[in-house]
């Protein structure tokens, strides 16, 4: 079902002229990824072009490309018809690209005014001064251009993420900006703040401003789309008109990437009683009424989008985050520390970035597979090397570490050994519960599948595992059955037999 | 799509900084129990002997907004101290003594800011080379002896009076005055917010955070060039270890006064106010016959019970 998605392609016939800025056959590969392949895309003044796609679609590498923070291998940029080249940052600019980044380009204790013109500050009578009032004055004359009535000298440390955001946008406006890149703007906004962005974009539509719009959510993909472009794997899979479409169509034109991994499943696997339960969670952290259960012997899957609340499900279920309503009943007893209690209980959370919060990198393999266990290891207080040595090696064998010697520093092994150190880590301190958060992210296609096997042979041999991926792929292929997260609740749950691709990103995006 | 300026509506008390209030504590307290604080004569003893620290916390406070410190200041103040005896004995010239001063300042300034900037040493790591490197020169040029006969040019600059006020606290007012309009007039201030509170988007801007860096610990030893001059007046002499320890008070002014280490938020009238509350500490310790280690940890704990304050204040 990967072939053939070309469905409602738009013939650009029907406007007048030349596109504002139009890519043709964008190629960019890194070592060993090709991130763009063969991208064409075009945008017309006033118009919002959606750009819609899976983690790893290529989105953000098409936005850099644009704005000159990546330089294209092949392909051609033409402005309003003209051949162009976008080698640099500057030259986005010189054409009037600006990119609103998630995270802000802002200076907190310098005010709006100042923000929007930084660098550019209009020269006062005294050499090296700034003209104070024409600097507030045009300030408030940008605000005010897009409807955003505030007093320039406020300083932006007072503001909200929405209202950044505005001075972000005023600041793109005063740049002359005409073609506007957001990146799912509405990530950080709530409801009512997401309104005064889509109202600011109406306008800047009206204006003649062409806007680029990355966005995971389906409703306002509809809402503010003029058109739709959906990327796959680096590949333009179609361009659609939201009139034309349905969110069930643009699933299936995200879906369905190819996947080359050899994996021995294992699924017969008989679920043992409730090691885990999660009843009514609520967290200050964004999480809402979350009810989920984890059985001996089997793999579950919590999948959604990356900002959907899965990651502080994990940090609340380890005691991390504080949680402001349910309960978390491992094993029958309620957790109620930190992550302290936690990990003592047999709770294992191996997180995403196992390189900065899982491992010490300049020590030995050996040292970082003892260090959550010394307690249990040496009751007495006192570092036996020689029984350390013993545990390390042991652990080494089992999981089949690849490294020359447990004195091996752990930065030095590749990502998929590094993960099983932390995952040995756990292991050693008796865990029965592993949570992983993307347990694969940075490994090569054979770690991988080394750690899957890894996960299945934890499971098989009596422990119980939650795994959080951005990988749908992936989920389908581990997991014998999954929570699908949206918007900080829990949207649905699917069985093994349930669990495609397309289902979870049916929950994960919009009411099935 | 109408919407005001966030701001939370705030006690009138929480207004006033608490800088403010540490500093009138600290008047009150003395004034009831130092003999002699609230005279004429001291209190312009205060004032005067203030403005050296007034001259290092000033530019303190750009470099710490930069995320920065620098530690050598007390260190590069002796050597500059050093410089204006030497070269005004030599010469009979106080102002040759001053250029000599402010060459030696500027040099140390400009090489913390490469050291920083360029080559990516931490600030603490590399001011704290330099000051080693500027107390080591300082004993090497006095051999380790006080330089004194120095000409009476130079100690008249700390007795002398313009319209009545000394001529220390003139400096120190024209100082401050400069240093406000530097950091929220001009274009250079501007950037130094940026340099501490979004380095990327100084960059996203077309504006070299390197040659900026480089400027902002060049001014840092232009000030310690400058305060030389008044210390080797004040001491009339030149003293190997004239300066020692002086880079702590000026931390201290600074981080009472409200400026926090990070992101870029600093604010320079709390610096001067919390110069002041420094050298009413000591100068009170001083009057009340306590010994001079109580003022070493009496300014430490003002340091540390500030922030407390502070954090108390921003909470509530």
């Amino acid at each position: 079902m990967s072939t053939a998605v070309q469905i409602g392609d738009v013939a650009h016939g029907t406007r007048n002229g030349a596109p504002l800025l139009e890519l043709r056959g964008i190629s960019k590969e890194f070592p060993g990824v090709k991130a763009l392949d063969d991208v064409s895309f075009s945008i017309w003044p006033g118009e919002v072009h959606m750009l819609l796609g899976e983690n790893g679609a290529g989105k953000s590498s098409l936005m850099k490309v644009l704005c000159g923070a990546y330089r294209a291998d092949s392909g051609d940029f033409y402005y309003r018809g003209e051949k162009v080249a976008i080698r640099s940052t500057a030259d986005a600019q010189k054409l009037g690209i600006a990119v609103i980044f998630q995270e802000f380009s802002l200076v907190p204790y310098l005010d709006i005014a100042q923000n929007i013109f930084l660098g550019r500050e209009p020269a006062g009578r005294v050499p090296y001064t700034i003209d104070r009032r024409k600097i507030l004055g045009d300030a408030k004359r940008i605000l005010a251009s897009i409807g955003f009535d505030i007093d320039p000298s406020v300083t932006v440390q007072k503001l909200g993420v929405a209202h950044r955001q505005m001075v972000e946008i005023a600041k793109a406006i005063s740049q002359h900006a005409r073609i506007l890149v957001m990146d799912e703007p509405t990530a950080a906004l709530s409801d009512r703040e997401s309104e005064l962005l889509f109202a600011l974009i109406a306008r800047l539509k009206a204006d003649g401003v062409a806007i680029i719009y990355i966005s995971h959510r389906i409703p306002e993909v509809f809402a503010l789309g003029d058109r739709i472009t959906v990327l796959r794997d680096g590949r333009r899979i179609g361009e659609v008109r939201p009139d034309l479409t349905s969110p069930d169509e643009l699933v299936r034109m995200m879906v369905g990437r190819t996947v080359d991994m050899s994996y021995p499943q294992n699924f017969v696997k008989t679920p043992g009683k409730i090691v885990l339960e999660v009843k009514g969670l609520s967290t200050a952290t964004g999480v809402s009424d979350i009810d989920l259960c984890v059985r001996q012997n089997e793999i579950v899957g919590l999948c959604g989008l990356v900002g959907s609340g899965r990651t502080e499900v994990a940090r609340a279920i380890f005691g991390a985050d504080r949680k402001t309503a349910g309960e978390i009943i491992f094993d029958g007893k309620p957790i109620t520390g930190g992550p302290d209690h936690a990990a003592r209980l047999g709770l294992a959370l191996i997180p995403e970035s196992r390189q900065t919060e899982g491992l010490a990198l300049l020590r030995s393999v050996g040292d970082n597979l003892v260090v959550a266990s010394l307690r249990k290891l040496f009751p007495s207080g006192l570092f036996w090397a020689n029984r350390a040595r013993r545990v390390g090696e042991d652990l080494v064998q089992q999981l089949r570490i690849a490294t020359p010697s447990t004195k091996q520093a752990v930065g030095l092994l590749s990502g998929g050994n590094q993960q099983k150190v932390v995952i040995g880590k756990w292991l050693a301190t008796g865990a029965r519960l592993f949570i992983f958060d993307e347990p694969t992210r940075g490994i090569d296609v054979g770690g991988k599948s080394e750690i899957f096997t890894l996960m299945d042979r934890l499971v098989v041999e009596g422990a119980a595992a939650l795994m959080i991926s951005s990988e749908q792929t992936e989920i389908c292929l581990v997991c014998d059955r999954a929570y699908v997260m949206r918007e900080g609740r829990i949207a649905g749950h699917l069985s093994r037999a349930e669990l495609t691709e397309e289902n979870i990103l049916k929950l994960a995006m919009h009411d099935a | 799509m109408r919407e005001g300026a966030v701001t939370l509506p705030v006690h009138p008390l929480q207004r006033i900084p608490g800088v403010a209030i540490m500093l009138g504590l600290l008047v009150v307290v003395f004034g009831a129990f130092a003999p002699g604080f609230l005279s004429v004569a001291n209190v312009s003893n205060v004032l005067v002997q203030s403005t050296i620290l007034m001259l290092l916390a000033l530019p303190m406070t750009l470099i710490i907004m930069t995320e920065g410190l620098d530690l050598s200041m007390g260190a590069v103040l002796t050597l500059t101290s050093l410089a204006v005896a030497i070269v005004s004995l030599a010469t009979g010239s106080m102002l040759a003594g001053l250029a000599a001063a402010v060459m030696v300042g500027v040099a140390f300034g400009t090489i913390n800011g490469w050291l920083v900037s360029v080559i990516g040493i931490p600030p603490f790591v590399a001011t704290l080379g330099t000051l080693g490197m500027a107390q080591g020169l300082s004993l090497i040029v006095s051999d380790g002896q006080s330089v004194v006969g120095i000409p009476h040019s130079v100690r008249d600059i700390y007795s002398a009076t313009l319209l009545g006020i000394p001529v220390p606290v003139v400096v120190a007012l024209i100082t401050y005055l400069a240093f406000d309009s530097l950091l929220y007039r001009t274009r250079f201030g501007t950037y130094i917010f940026a340099l501490g509170g979004n380095r990327e988007a100084l960059i996203y801007a077309g504006k070299s955070p390197t040659k900026l860096l480089i400027a902002v610990y060049a001014i840092g030893g232009l000030m310690a060039g400058i305060a030389g001059l008044l210390m080797t007046a004040r001491m009339n002499s030149g003293h190997p270890t004239a300066g020692l320890g002086l880079e702590f008070d000026a931390i201290a002014a600074v981080a009472v006064g409200g400026t926090s280490f990070e992101r870029g938020n600093g604010w320079l009238p709390g610096t001067a106010l919390g110069v002041m509350a420094v050298g009413v500490l000591r100068n009170g310790i001083n009057l009340m016959a306590l010994p001079s280690s109580v003022q070493v940890a009496s300014v430490g704990a003002l340091v540390i019970f500030a922030l407390f304050f502070d954090g108390l204040r921003s909470r509530s």
